[in-house]
């Protein structure tokens, strides 16, 4: 599997788009001028745009390659030489994810330092009213890089029964948006007013969706890094479990399915 | 033990309006260990997707296959292969070093063996001045002879070879044949998909013709050839006045010193008795055969 992991890694490397998108960071250089724009909460502001330009770049990162990956291997027939090799289709699969996986935590740990040293001009140029959290800072840019993370697990999962990208990118969008808002949608349907407006059946169609969908909301930390919020340790344990959890049960069923593809 | 086995396998696919069509029906094939095995047929007849099937790409609606004793269905049946796909693609922003590095790696070799072999099968397919530069910047014929060199760089005991000449200039069609004959020396069993017979002709012990999903002929390619001989083009030593039919046979051509006659099988025994009987001399003795294509074309018609 190794071997797959960094033939992934070789092939994300060397791909123009991802250069392309990734050209999009240049963008950082222009936030500390922009954050002073606000005349006030101007460290706040950088992070804000920094996490907020780390999440797009990320996200779309998380479409190109997970809705493309598998696609591309089929479409351009890869697969015929790769999946012939003595490997399983799991393994293939699996290898793929964990190389794309550990590119986007790379692409992280890059933004990551990129947008400290951005937040770290800034506040030498305006001092904060409260202090920088910096750990929350990087706890935040991790679980993000963890919620597209899933994002990426989605898109394989389509790619594996799709023949056209179709699917895999427009499934990972609409899962994204869902998955965004489904904590929300739960947490109004428990309360006292949706009990009389919303009837038992949309109720119980959108607690099903609750569980069916990634609930990406327990991933987003930023209001704790930007405002210096300190990070319940307990929460965010249960939030890396479910991430393994819910991204073993996406890679089972998508290693179930591509066992099951014809290579025609 | 045999090197493929093949058992009723048969492939249906659903194609548009639910139609079922039948790729592959009921193939039994075994291919012996260190044979060479043409696999003849025209497009479409079914020769890829038994390929695909044996390897595992493809899932058979009924029917099994082994290779080397091993289910197909199993990747450690994969092992013991060495596969060419058809039209082969691979990888395009490695290189062919990385991407047979990549391979070998796949099949546990060990680093050094693996340096050595790399270095070899590059060398051997005209490779090794390209090897570093990504494969996006080939031509196809070299991209062939990379799918050859994947297949090569473990050794294995068997070669399934999805159309090896295909893309290859007479040089690289050669350099193929080469191998094959190679191979067989070696004690490997190969098995190719062709729809070219001279391919087959020169370098097979076997060969199979599959049409439109069925296997309608399989025979040595010797017993093909021998069953094939129609008569003889014999060219005597024999002045236009001294040329006179050898057991009722008369001469096709004449020139001042050489008569030329056509003798069918059955009385090439008679005619070359006369022959020897006046003391005439034989300058030449060409066989007529029907050959492997028309072998083939009588079958596919």
């Amino acid at each position: 599997m190794f071997s797959i992991i960094q033939t992934t890694l070789k092939g994300v490397f060397r791909d123009r788009v991802f250069q392309g998108i990734m050209a999009l960071a240049v963008f950082f250089l222009f936030i500390p001028s922009a954050a002073s724009l606000s005349m006030r909460q101007v460290t706040e502001l950088s992070i804000t745009l920094s996490l907020s330009l780390i999440s797009i770049l990320l996200f779309i990162l998380a479409l190109f390659l997970g809705a493309t990956t598998i696609w591309k291997d089929i479409e351009r027939r890869y697969t015929f030489s790769v999946l012939s090799l003595p490997l399983s289709r799991t393994t293939y699969l699996v290898g793929k994810f964990f190389g794309i996986a550990l590119f986007m935590l790379l692409t992280a740990l890059f933004l990551g330092t990129v947008s400290i040293l951005v937040i770290k001009f800034s506040s030498v140029l305006y001092p904060p009213s409260r202090p920088i959290l910096w750990s929350t800072i990087i706890v935040s840019i991790f679980f993000d890089a963890l919620k597209y993370i899933i994002i990426v697990a989605v898109a394989m999962l389509l790619a594996t029964v799709s023949t056209s990208f179709f699917l895999p990118i427009f499934g990972a969008i609409s899962t994204f948006l869902a998955g965004t808002i489904t904590q929300q949608v739960y947490e109004y349907l428990q309360s006292q007013s949706a009990q009389k407006a919303v009837s038992d059946v949309v109720r119980n169609a959108a607690k099903l969706f609750y569980y069916i969908l990634p609930n990406l909301s327990g991933f987003d930390l930023k209001v704790h890094a930007i405002y210096s919020i300190p990070l319940n340790s307990s929460g965010l344990l249960l939030t890396i479990i479910y991430f393994f959890v819910y991204t073993g049960i996406l890679l089972a069923i998508g290693s179930i399915l591509f066992e099951r593809r014809e290579m025609k | 033990m045999n090197a493929i086995e093949i058992t009723g396998l048969s492939k249906q696919f659903t194609g548009k309006h639910m139609i079922k069509i039948d790729a592959l029906k009921g193939l039994n094939l075994n291919i012996a260990a260190g044979e060479i095995f043409g696999f003849l047929g025209p497009n479409g007849a079914g020769k890829s997707t038994t390929i695909k099937l044996v390897m595992g790409l493809l899932r058979p609606t009924s029917g099994a296959a082994q290779i080397m004793g091993l289910d197909v269905s199993r990747p450690e049946s994969r092992y013991n292969v060495g596969y060419l796909p058809e039209n082969p693609a691979f990888y395009d922003y490695l290189s062919a070093e990385e991407y047979i590095t990549f391979v070998g790696t796949q099949f546990k070799m060990d680093s050094t063996l693996l340096e050595q072999r790399t270095e070899d099968v590059l060398i051997r397919l005209d490779l090794w001045d390209a090897r570093k530069r990504p494969m996006r910047g080939y031509s196809k014929g070299m991209i062939q002879r990379v799918g050859l060199a994947q297949a090569l760089v473990h050794d294995p005991e068997v070669y399934i070879l999805d159309e090896p000449m295909s893309g290859l200039d007479p040089i690289g069609r050669a350099l193929v044949k080469d191998i094959i004959l190679d191979l067989k020396a070696r004690g490997k069993s190969v098995f190719f998909s062709t729809h070219i017979t001279d391919d087959v002709e020169k370098v097979c012990d076997r060969v199979g013709v599959i049409v439109k999903g069925t296997l309608v002929a399989v025979d040595r390619v010797e017993s093909i050839l021998r069953s094939g001989v129609e008569g003889y083009v014999i060219h005597l030593q024999a002045t236009e006045a001294e040329s006179l039919p050898f057991a009722g046979i008369e001469a096709l051509r004449r020139t001042e010193s050489v008569s030329e006659y056509y003798v069918p099988c059955s009385g090439f025994n008679a005619f070359m008795g006369e022959v020897n009987r006046t003391g005439t001399n034989v300058v030449l003795v060409e066989m007529k055969r029907r050959d492997l294509e028309d072998f083939f074309l009588s079958l596919v018609k």
